[in-house]
């Protein structure tokens, strides 16, 4: 009886094991390789996103009064060089000011309509990608602020990324360093078309034939095909060209335009049709 | 109750490497915790709650790293499962045999997300960077014996009687010996 007893419960561990086995598998074979967010994916992002909101909070105020404790330093010399910056930017605005008034003055000559920019949202990097492989960040905004997957991010100085999963409050951006991510460039000085991959810590450029001239220093811009990014944001730099390797295309590697290492906000472009081809 | 405090504590875990950690300079390194805990589970846990843990984790690592879903998982499983073999036929759970380990588990679970994500993607490249690789390793070997002892002692607060035993399992004579 005793025996008999021992047995059912064996089968009924072993059953529910065996049932619980089953649903992690089915679990398992239906996310390999998919890119969309599920429901408990969005869940896990909702929740662990706001703890990440809360830390960058409470990080970021103690490192801003680190920062602040660290300038009081060498405040002195930092203001001596501040004002002589002052003095050369207002000589530099000043020209500015002038090439604006001849821009202007020019642009009314040739008719030229204003270009219609998209709107623009700011969100900060909540949280960053802890593995050494991937290049991805958490944002503040999700769907509810209109954010939507393929919209892109910039920051003033270039290209960072695009959105690549959402929630509610949060999206998941793929930096443009990733080895995922490819977008469509341009190098402005010779028109010279190619594709931008990620690499880590920069770019490089491929699709480039060799009869093509690249310098070292040239811009890379984006070309606005695809309809993903507009049209000559800034990517990076050429810093370096190879070709002397096998086959058609030059080896080409770029500096990137925005600081990834430094990043805190980005502007999303907020385009009506993101994934647009 | 254990299974509970270990899961919030991955969790903190996984928040803390994703934003304070990042502020440490990239030559210093930012020792992944996340990876560390998985360690943990496989040697500390039994086989149906470790798995399910390193499931979970795997499942949430996801959201907030790389671009496929599933892969995570699958490492994190694989590399838990593979760790519940090793314990039953090696001594690790004595403090100088885990640093090996650690520096073992962590160049498996990185060449295997670069064999993943190769096949995943063709197309991408992606870099094999040595320097980085060694430098996450001797951080991990430096924390994991601090680690693991702070996550032991968490445990056995809420689980003492497995505790108790594993301490006990660990002072007796001779290990190798056959028992009658």
């Amino acid at each position: 009886m005793r025996k008999k007893n021992k047995r059912a419960r064996q089968i009924r561990i072993f059953l529910f094991f065996g049932l619980l086995l089953a649903l992690f598998i089915i679990l398992i074979v239906s996310t390999v390789g998919s890119k969309e967010f599920n429901a408990p994916h969005k869940l896990a992002l909702e929740v662990i996103g706001t703890a990440q909101y809360y830390m960058t909070r409470i990080s970021g105020g103690v490192k801003n009064s680190w920062q602040n404790y660290t300038a009081l330093i060498d405040v002195r010399e930092e203001n001596v060089r501040l004002r002589e910056e002052l003095r050369k930017h207002k000589a530099i605005n000043n020209e500015y000011r002038e090439a604006v008034a001849i821009n202007v003055r020019l642009a009314k000559l040739l008719e030229m309509k204003e270009t219609i920019q998209a709107p623009t949202l700011t969100a900060e990097i909540i949280g960053v990608d802890p593995s050494q492989w991937f290049k991805t960040v958490i944002i503040n905004r999700g769907s509810s602020d209109g954010i939507k997957d393929g919209m892109p991010a910039v920051t003033s100085e270039g290209v960072v990324g695009q959105v690549t999963n959402t929630s509610p409050h949060f999206a998941k951006i793929l930096l443009a360093t990733d080895p995922n991510s490819a977008l469509d460039g341009l190098i402005q000085e010779t028109r010279v078309r190619g594709v931008v991959k990620g690499g880590g810590a920069g770019f490089h450029m491929e699709y480039v034939l060799k009869n093509n001239e690249v310098a070292k220093g040239d811009r890379i811009v984006t070309s606005g095909i695809g309809d993903i990014f507009p049209k000559g944001i800034p990517i990076g730099t050429v810093a370096k060209v190879e070709k002397a390797g096998r086959g058609m295309f030059q080896e080409i590697e770029i500096e990137p335009a925005a600081d990834f290492s430094q990043l805190e906000h980005l502007i999303i472009v907020m385009k009506k049709d993101p994934l647009a081809k | 109750m254990v299974l509970g405090i270990l899961f919030f504590s991955g969790t903190l875990l996984l928040v803390l490497q994703t934003t304070l950690l990042n502020y440490l300079p990239e030559w210093f390194g930012r020792p992944n915790l996340s990876f560390l805990f998985i360690v943990f589970l496989g040697t500390y846990l039994d086989l149906y709650k470790g798995a399910v843990l390193a499931l979970l984790f795997g499942l949430i690592m996801d959201i907030f790293s790389g671009v496929f879903l599933g892969l995570h998982p699958v490492i994190y499983l694989g590399l838990f499962f593979l760790l519940q073999f090793i314990s039953k036929h090696l001594a690790i759970k004595e403090s100088i045999h885990q640093i090996p380990l650690v520096a073992l588990s962590y160049l498996f679970t990185a060449s295997s997300i670069f064999i993943f994500t190769s096949i995943l993607t063709p197309e991408s490249r992606l870099y094999w960077a040595w320097g980085n690789e060694i430098l996450q390793v001797l951080i991990l070997s430096v924390i994991c014996i601090p680690f693991f002892n702070f996550f032991h002692w968490l445990a056995t607060i809420f689980d003492s009687t497995k505790a108790d035993n594993h301490y006990r399992r660990q002072k007796t004579g001779n290990r190798y010996r056959i028992q009658q």
